[in-house]
């Protein structure tokens, strides 16, 4: 089973804002998450980043592959595996 | 000018933010592409067919990868791509031609720092505050 950490778009229209959060790869459309490790807020300027690195560590320390968004924001917030 | 200050302080801070790297500018622009095609489609979306929209929504809104999608909807990854290729396209054109979302950017913008400029008023009376707003609202207004 395949865990993935990939962004989920919530806020209103015209004002995106996203959590990041670890799901499993084979639920992906029904919202299901198994935790929320972070927020992405792109209105801001800076973008604001927000990700809790201890989970996010444990999370790629066991596998869990990020989207190539995610990656750069890891990247961005200074997260190495 | 301490305010064009802050402004070049903002721009440095948002593209470079860990090194002054090239390559790091082009990361995080490729990181603010997800949130700009969001914005595209919160403004044209509705215009695209549904079957774009519902494949359009996975990759913006889902973040799912096109293999996830195509295993999905039982189409090849080439054909999620080029669908996901020609709805970016279809949407850069209506943004080229009616520019909504720049107009909603640059008054979001100018509104936010009236707001700022009525705060500073609020704790120091002066008059040139309320001229610089006064001219703000007129560019507000000459947009439109």
């Amino acid at each position: 089973m395949a865990v993935k950490i990939r962004l989920k778009r919530m806020g209103q229209k015209k004002a995106p804002f996203y959590r990041i959060v670890v799901s499993d790869s084979r639920s992906p459309r029904d919202g299901k998450f198994i935790e929320e490790i972070g927020t992405y807020d792109p209105t801001k300027n800076p973008s604001a980043i927000k990700v809790n690195e201890e989970l996010a560590k444990k999370w790629l320390s066991v596998g869990a592959q990020p989207t190539d968004v995610v990656g750069k924001i890891f990247k961005t917030a200074g997260i190495e595996k | 000018m301490p305010e064009i200050k802050k402004d070049i302080e903002a721009v440095k801070k948002k593209h470079l933010t860990a090194s002054w790297d090239c390559y790091m500018i082009a990361e995080v622009m490729a990181m603010e592409r997800i949130a700009e095609q969001a914005l595209l489609y919160d403004f044209y979306g509705e215009l695209l067919t549904s079957h774009q929209k519902q494949i359009y929504e996975d990759i913006v809104l889902n973040d799912l990868s096109l293999s996830e999608i195509a295993e999905d909807q039982g189409i090849s990854r080439q054909g999620v791509h080029d669908l996901v290729k020609r709805c970016n396209k279809i949407l850069a054109d209506y943004e080229n031609k009616l520019h909504l979302v720049e107009k909603f950017l640059s008054t979001k913008e100018k509104v936010n720092r009236i707001n700022l400029l009525i705060k500073e008023y609020r704790t120091v009376e002066k008059e040139e505050l309320i001229a610089q707003i006064e001219q703000i609202s007129n560019e507000i207004l000459e947009e439109l």
